[in-house]
């Protein structure tokens, strides 16, 4: 049987049904892609490169404050962490001890100088102008703790110190109805 | 004798519908971008208050020894903590350059210092002391870190732009 046969046989033996179909058209997803524009745009904007993340730490109450001011460009930041129970130095979150040794024990602060003057030591000498110390201290610390590390950094060769706070407009007003209940 | 332009029809190529540009690979960029960025961004940044104590113009001044300008030449707002008989006494204490008036501003409360009182004397020292930037926070060991950032604070808000940090006395044990 030729092939001509079979197909006409097959045509004549079932009526084939097409059915009717419509052009589908594809999902428009511009409108989309522009708002992820947006964001993208945003979030580029926003995103912090730097290495070190000063982000509001946990368990911490921070001061607050009227005035902010921004971290100096290109800035080499060693940060240091003081909660009233411990303090914690530079990004790894080195234990360095109680904030009670700071002031008591001579080896805390001789470490803490070490370990400040080994930060220094990775800083281009051209960049020691740009070397940040920030102090991210809880506002119930004493402030014979802050002097000391303010002390030993500023000897060590940081020019600039930062302290973390939570930017706050209205504290004087708070403080103020506070304090004339 | 009129001339007729040839039929536009005749002009005509074969033209297909405007195709929409494929952006499924730009989706697949951007989706596994804005994860990333997310993940990065840092909603709750912390603010920062800046001392600089580099160079001898400079806003700072550990321990006694200040960071430049002279300790008698500037303003200095004293905060204490405890009473003492050679004067100290819980709030805070102005003490104007030339001056033996100081200006004593007592706490409110345990540890509730009178920072309104502060704010205006601040205010009236700014319009004294017009063309100067400079004050001195000097601060006692047991103070609070809280009142120290509050303190430097309004000095900032009032124009006294550069502080130097103090403290009454430092005792090294090394």
């Amino acid at each position: 049987m030729s092939t001509y046969d079979r197909n006409t046989r097959k045509r004549k033996g079932t009526r084939q049904v097409r059915r009717k179909t419509e052009d589908v058209k594809g999902l428009s997803i511009t409108s989309l892609l522009d708002v992820l524009t947006i964001i993208l745009v945003f979030l580029i904007k926003n995103v912090s490169m730097d290495a070190v993340k000063l982000d509001q730490l946990p368990n911490m109450q921070y001061p607050t404050t009227i005035t902010t001011e921004k971290l100096m460009d290109n800035a080499m930041v060693t940060p240091v962490k003081l909660y009233l129970h411990e303090v914690l130095m530079g990004v790894d979150n080195q234990f360095l001890g109680t904030p009670q040794d700071l002031v008591e024990n001579v080896e805390t602060r001789a470490t803490m100088e070490a370990y400040l003057l080994a930060e220094m030591s990775q800083i281009p000498e051209d960049k020691w102008e740009e070397a940040c110390l920030v102090v991210q201290a809880d506002a119930a610390i004493p402030c014979s703790f802050i002097t000391q590390i303010v002390s030993v950094g500023t000897s060590v060769g940081y020019g600039n110190v930062y302290f973390a706070t939570i930017e706050d407009a209205d504290w004087l007003r708070t403080y103020r109805s506070a304090s004339n209940e | 004798m009129a001339v007729y332009r040839p039929s536009q029809a005749r002009q005509q190529k074969g033209q297909t519908a405007p195709q929409e540009p494929n952006l499924v690979p730009i989706m697949n960029l951007f989706v596994s971008i804005i994860p990333f960025l997310i993940l990065m961004i840092s909603i709750s940044q912390v603010a920062l208050l800046a001392l600089n104590f580099a160079g001898d113009e400079g806003g700072g001044g550990a321990g006694s020894s200040g960071g430049g300008a002279d300790k008698e030449e500037i303003v200095q707002v004293h905060l204490m903590l405890k009473e003492h008989h050679t004067g100290l006494f819980p709030g805070m204490e102005i003490r104007e350059p030339g001056s033996t008036n100081y200006t004593k501003i007592p706490w409110l409360a345990e540890n509730m210092y009178d920072f309104d009182k502060l704010n205006d004397q601040l205010i009236s020292l700014k319009e004294k002391y017009s063309e100067s930037s400079e004050i001195a926070v000097v601060v006692h060991p047991e103070v609070l870190y809280d009142t120290l950032i509050r303190t430097i604070d309004l000095c900032k808000a009032n124009g006294f732009v550069t502080v130097h940090y103090r403290s009454p006395k430092n005792v090294y044990i090394y």
